[in-house]
């Protein structure tokens, strides 16, 4: 359904030296930068798959997505989606896709939520006879009727996404690109909102892109990610392979409560034959553990060794792999 | 063509509605218009009485050059007000984004999506002047001005509307060109009277560069004198046409360039 190869986005940006002075000079003799938002990236994402895009703030997740929907030209490369090319037959291809821009709302601000939906019929030709079985339909998922008759301005900002996703889905769009569809919103709107994403995928069968910084939206949702980082792809696959492949330890952690033992050495002398990492800071104490070792045989070892006052047990969660991707910035392809 | 004018009379009908939308602004900016146009009809006719003739023109010529000149500037006005918008803040908020998700050409949605109710007053101003003018024996009427004159102000309508086409594509490169715009727009004032009483770098400059004399002042001379249809006529109309492809292409190109913003 999508095809990106080696897609390339560079901005020219001008540079300036802080201050009043430094704009003044920029005016006159501005230095140019070249920086690349998205460099070389390249996936493939099949029909009725939710793919995710993750990434730390500035990424180029959102370049990439407005790369997809056409808005912008890539410097380089070949985007394909739905069989169109989205820059030069954007009029035809944005026909099939739906767009949600979480941060910004695409319904008319001053007028009834219905009025929105007026115009989109019109835009997108819908009939009549469709229209009311999709606004039925998207009534069911989203629970729309309700704010039908208030201005958009006055809808709260979890109303407001659901009617944006309505708004995006009223033309039954192959392709559905979400643009942090849950920033902002609470625990239980974020989940109703997940719901309805989950189900429109379900039903219609509806390609979605999504990206967040939220990793539940990924975890709720997502069959397979996309992993950016300064423009680059750093990670692609399920999230379970994520987990296979970064996830393979356990952390026990521990607060030692009589300090008169040798500690190191009795740890040391215990473990490290096992491959079990250890690491001392005072009182505190970590050891990192094969998943494959039951923690019950490490627990008992541990406190048999040494008097302990408080331990606790993490299995490394995405989040933390994630962490540990962004901040070694290594590719882990 | 149907499913066009459909949907412009749904944009337009929205249009209306968040005019009603907000009662007490909507009646205050009714009252203030109505308010507006008496009182620049009255002063028109002030000034206009103080000046008997100017560079040999007589004071109904005047008036009919000035009427004319509103009648444009008004229909460009009613219709294409939004590309201000563009040239303003849309391109440097992002929020042109929208525009660019829908199946319609970016350009022609802009435009189409509001009226600018205000610019009637210019338009009814204009069509007072040019028709008490007229009515005073300085214009002989023929059959084919029935055809002609409309032709001709859809024709000047265009050389407004292009040029805010072209600056205001600019903005896709440069983020905002209100300014430019601005600065381009309101040589038009020089549309309202004789182009003789300027300086020459200023009679060259609305004729050749920024076009507005082609606006006014050539066409309403053409209606007066009869004199020259090639030049007066003709360069209106090859200069909207060529103006407004060349609005369009610019806009074709400025979308490739288009930058969008931070979200």
């Amino acid at each position: 359904m999508i095809h990106v190869e080696h897609a390339v986005k560079e901005f020219k940006k001008i540079v300036k030296q802080p201050g009043l002075k430094g704009s003044i000079n920029a005016l006159f003799k501005p230095s140019v930068e070249i920086v690349t938002a998205v460099n070389d990236v390249s996936f493939d994402v099949n029909k009725g798959e939710i793919m995710g895009f993750i990434g730390p703030n500035g990424a180029g997740k959102s370049t990439m997505i407005k790369m997809l929907t056409g808005i912008l030209y890539p410097t380089s490369g070949n985007i394909t989606v739905a069989g169109y090319n989205p820059q030069k037959q954007r009029q035809q291809y944005v026909r099939h896709i739906g767009v949600v821009f979480g941060q910004r709302t695409q319904l008319w601000w001053d007028l009834p939520l219905s009025e929105t939906f007026t115009v989109l019929k019109e835009i997108y030709q819908v009939e009549t006879k469709r229209y009311q079985q999709r606004m039925g339909y998207l009534n069911e998922v989203l629970d729309i009727a309700p704010l039908m008759t208030s201005p958009v301005r006055t809808l709260s900002l979890g109303q407001r996404m659901r009617a944006d996703l309505a708004a995006a889905m009223l033309h039954q769009p192959k392709v559905l690109f979400l643009d942090e569809p849950t920033i902002g919103l609470d625990v239980v709107v974020k989940d109703n909102i997940r719901k309805a994403i989950a189900q429109m995928n379900k039903n219609d069968e509806t390609t979605i892109i999504l990206t967040t910084h939220d990793l539940a939206d990924i975890e709720l949702l997502s069959h397979r990610i996309v992993m950016i980082d300064q423009g680059k792809r750093v990670y692609q696959g399920t999230l379970s392979d994520l987990k296979e492949r970064f996830g393979k330890s356990k952390k026990i952690e521990f607060v030692i409560s009589d300090m008169e033992q040798p500690i190191e050495q009795l740890l040391s002398q215990r473990f490290q034959q096992r491959g079990v990492q250890v690491y001392l800071e005072n009182e505190r104490g970590t050891l990192i553990v094969d998943r494959s070792i039951p923690s019950a045989i490490i627990l008992k070892e541990l406190l048999d060794l040494i008097a302990v006052k408080d331990i606790s047990i993490k299995e490394s969660d995405v989040e933390s792999i994630i962490k540990e991707i962004y901040l070694t910035k290594a590719s882990y392809e | 063509m149907k499913h066009f004018l459909k949907l412009y009379a749904t944009f337009i009908a929205q249009y209306f509605k968040r005019l009603l939308e907000y009662r007490i602004d909507f009646l205050t900016g009714a009252f203030s218009f109505l308010f507006d146009q008496v009182t620049s009809l009255v002063f028109i006719f002030i000034i206009f009485n103080q000046i008997p003739a100017l560079s040999g023109y007589p004071f109904e010529a005047i008036v009919f050059i000035y009427g004319f000149s509103l009648i444009p500037k008004g229909i460009d006005h009613f219709l294409t007000d939004n590309l201000w918008k563009v040239a303003y803040f849309m391109v440097r908020n992002g929020s042109f984004d929208r525009y660019l998700t829908r199946p319609i050409h970016p350009l022609l949605h802009v435009i189409m999506e509001t009226w600018q109710i205000d610019a009637l007053g210019e338009f009814l101003v204009g069509m007072t002047l040019v028709l008490y003018s007229s009515s005073q024996g300085i214009i002989t009427w023929m059959v084919s001005d029935i055809l002609l004159l409309p032709l001709t102000m859809i024709m000047a309508s265009l050389i407004y509307t292009s040029i805010k086409m072209m600056v205001s594509a600019i903005a896709l490169w440069t983020k905002r060109s209100g300014s430019i715009l601005q600065m381009v727009y309101s040589t038009n004032e020089f549309a309202k009277y004789p182009i003789a009483i300027y300086h020459r770098m200023i009679q060259f400059t609305i004729t050749y560069v920024i076009p507005f004399a082609f606006t006014s002042y050539f066409p309403a001379r053409y209606f007066m004198t009869r004199e020259n249809p090639w030049g007066n006529i003709g360069g209106l109309f090859l200069l909207a046409v060529t103006f407004t492809s060349f609005g369009v292409y610019l806009w074709q190109i400025g979308l490739r360039a288009y930058e969008s913003a931070g979200s």
